[in-house]
């Protein structure tokens, strides 16, 4: 067992280096691994500097979002006892993305308080999804029918911007459809503060999440002031979500893939699981952005659209296995 | 532990109480069980007396402060409980298993201390764990898991120790293992213990003191040997019995029709 996580963690290490590298090397403009070294510490190959201005945020903030998006899966699915939970698919990204669109629409200059503030969107819904699934305990599937429709509704209010016809709008797009293009060392910025606060979060709270995984009264009978500990859990699952949306869009089905598979490498502890999970997202999201900049170019393929793509069936495959598990 | 004028009702207002009136002193350092027949109140008993839910009315009082006072934590120094049914996600071994029970000894932030590590050494050890400590839970025996979640709560290092229907799922090997490690626990380290037993005859063999239930009321109170009488299994349980004291077994019942 020891040896099954030792050797996933440095798998996916090296696969997250590996595809780090590949995909600054290669786009609409290609160098080799020793120019782009070269270039970067001698700072005499123009190319280079194309790259390390526009390719090199756009490597960080999709590690990062990916990052963001597993972990606050994780968490979900801690606090709602439930593998289906997942910040895209219930509705969490969507209303982040929401209020995002309409604090840009209103408050262009408050970009760097844009993460926080869609936070209110994301807790909104959260909010929404506990409150309305809750009946004497929370049930996995019902989770899952009241965010689909939490989701259906922001996403709708999201997207209505879109058709006010005014010029703005095109602008302010990316939010709802996600695509890393113009992602600059602002974004990483942002992403780099607000993500990481998030996922130090996520990381210390985690002895709680291995407690929530036992039946309310077993964690409460063992010290855990459980609504409290849900409430904060909850809260930086959010942060995390609302911080990707706010600066990669909506992608979902990340938080719900991510952590499926890191359960079966690493097991269910959330010491691991969490920084496993941050990994895999990373790798996740990166791939997703690297594939859809080069198959098609120099057309791009958002990674949101990619991810919807894997995760529609593999949401299906996952149904289908918890039927199984739980018998109804 | 003392519980008094205790009424309590799932749907509140509803008028409809499954405890009432309800009073009752935990000796410490004695096992105390709670016996009657089903839906007679005795695991809701046990889930108000740890605050699982909460009174309607009147109090319990543990060390001179009621319960509905204290901080989960606090209360979680003080007792510990074992459900019933338990989940836990299967892969988790028998240690990490035990080492959730030190939550309530330490913030986020504090590191794991000698005393963690004693308190889960001596869990393992006194639930004859150790050669099982680093298996998932997944591939013990139920008699194992049952004593795995035992360790969770001995981890706790409280002096008091409830324990709701221990025996219902175990085969009648496992079930004598469990009860007699109870004991064992009592003897050794003092530790109070109040359950909830099934069995007429394993509740009076393994408990100082009985607390016999009927219709959410308490009925009946005391050693073993002062109330059991054929009369008190009649109009409890409602089944003619003959209650006898034999050289080996002890007092013990035997049902012989209704």
């Amino acid at each position: 067992m020891k040896n099954k996580k030792g050797w996933s963690l440095w798998g996916v290490l090296a696969l997250l280096a590996g595809v780090a590298i590949y995909s600054a090397c290669t786009g609409s403009i290609k160098v080799s691994g020793l120019e782009l070294l070269k270039g970067l510490i001698d700072g005499e190959n123009k190319q280079v500097e194309v790259i390390r201005d526009l390719r090199f945020p756009r490597i960080i903030v999709s590690m990062l979002v990916g990052a963001a998006l597993a972990v606050s899966g994780v968490l979900l699915q801690a606090v709602m006892r439930s593998s289906l939970a997942d910040a895209g698919v219930i509705g969490i990204s969507s209303g982040a993305g929401f209020v995002s669109i309409l604090i840009v629409s209103l408050f262009p200059n408050w970009f760097f308080w844009m993460p926080l503030i869609s936070c209110i969107g994301g807790g909104l819904a959260c909010l929404l999804v506990f409150s309305f699934a809750w009946k004497s305990g929370l049930h996995p599937i019902r989770i899952l029918l009241v965010g689909i429709a939490v989701n259906a509704t922001f996403s709708g209010l999201g997207q209505s911007f879109n058709y006010r016809g005014s010029y703005a709008v095109t602008s302010i797009n990316q939010a709802v459809t996600s695509i890393f293009t113009m992602k600059n060392w602002g974004d990483v910025r942002i992403m780099l503060i607000y993500g990481s606060i998030g996922l130090l979060l996520a990381l210390l709270v985690s002895p709680w999440c291995n407690l929530l995984a036992l039946q309310d009264k077993s964690a409460k009978n063992a010290g855990l002031h459980v609504h409290r500990a849900r409430f904060i859990i909850s809260g930086i699952a959010v942060l995390l979500a609302a911080v990707a949306t706010a600066v990669g869009g909506l992608i979902v089905f990340v938080g719900l893939l991510v952590p499926h598979i890191a359960r079966l490498l690493v097991g269910s502890d959330h010491r691991i699981l969490i920084p496993f999970s941050a990994l895999g997202g990373a790798l996740l999201i990166l791939t997703a952005d690297t594939i859809g900049r080069t198959v098609l170019a120099p057309a791009e393929i958002p990674a949101s659209i990619i991810m919807a793509v894997i995760g529609g069936p593999f949401l299906i495959f996952m149904l289908r296995r918890s039927d199984r598990i739980h018998g109804h | 532990m003392d519980i008094r004028q205790l009424n309590f009702a799932y749907v509140p207002k509803s008028g409809q109480l499954q405890l009432h009136e309800i009073d009752c002193r935990i000796p410490e350092g004695k096992i105390t069980t709670i016996i009657g027949p089903n839906g007679c109140g005795k695991s809701t008993l046990l889930g108000v007396m740890s605050q699982n839910y909460k009174p309607t009315g009147g109090e319990v009082i543990l060390d001179g402060k009621d319960i509905a006072k204290y901080k989960a934590k606090e209360l979680a120094k003080k007792l510990a409980v074992v459900h019933q049914q338990n989940e836990a996600p299967p892969d988790m071994t028998v240690e990490q298993l035990v080492r959730l029970g030190r939550m309530a000894h330490k913030g986020l932030l504090s590191p794991q201390t000698d005393a963690d590590e004693e308190a889960i050494e001596w869990a393992i050890a006194s639930t004859n764990l150790l050669p099982k400590r680093s298996l998932p839970l997944e591939q013990l025996s139920g008699g194992e898991k049952q004593r795995a979640w035992i360790a969770m709560a001995l981890a706790q290092r409280t002096p008091m120790l409830f324990l709701d229907e221990p025996t219902t799922f175990l085969d009648i090997y496992y079930q004598i293992e469990v009860l007699e490690l109870v004991r064992e626990l009592n003897a050794s380290h003092g530790l109070t213990i109040v359950m909830v037993l099934h069995d007429m005859n394993q509740a009076i063999r393994y408990s100082d003191q009985l607390v016999v239930m009927k219709d959410g009321r308490i009925c009946h109170q005391g050693t073993p040997r002062d109330i059991m009488t054929a009369e008190l299994i009649q109009t409890v349980y409602g089944v003619k019995a003959i209650v006898r004291e034999e050289e080996n077994a002890g007092l013990n019942v035997v049902a012989i029709g209704i």
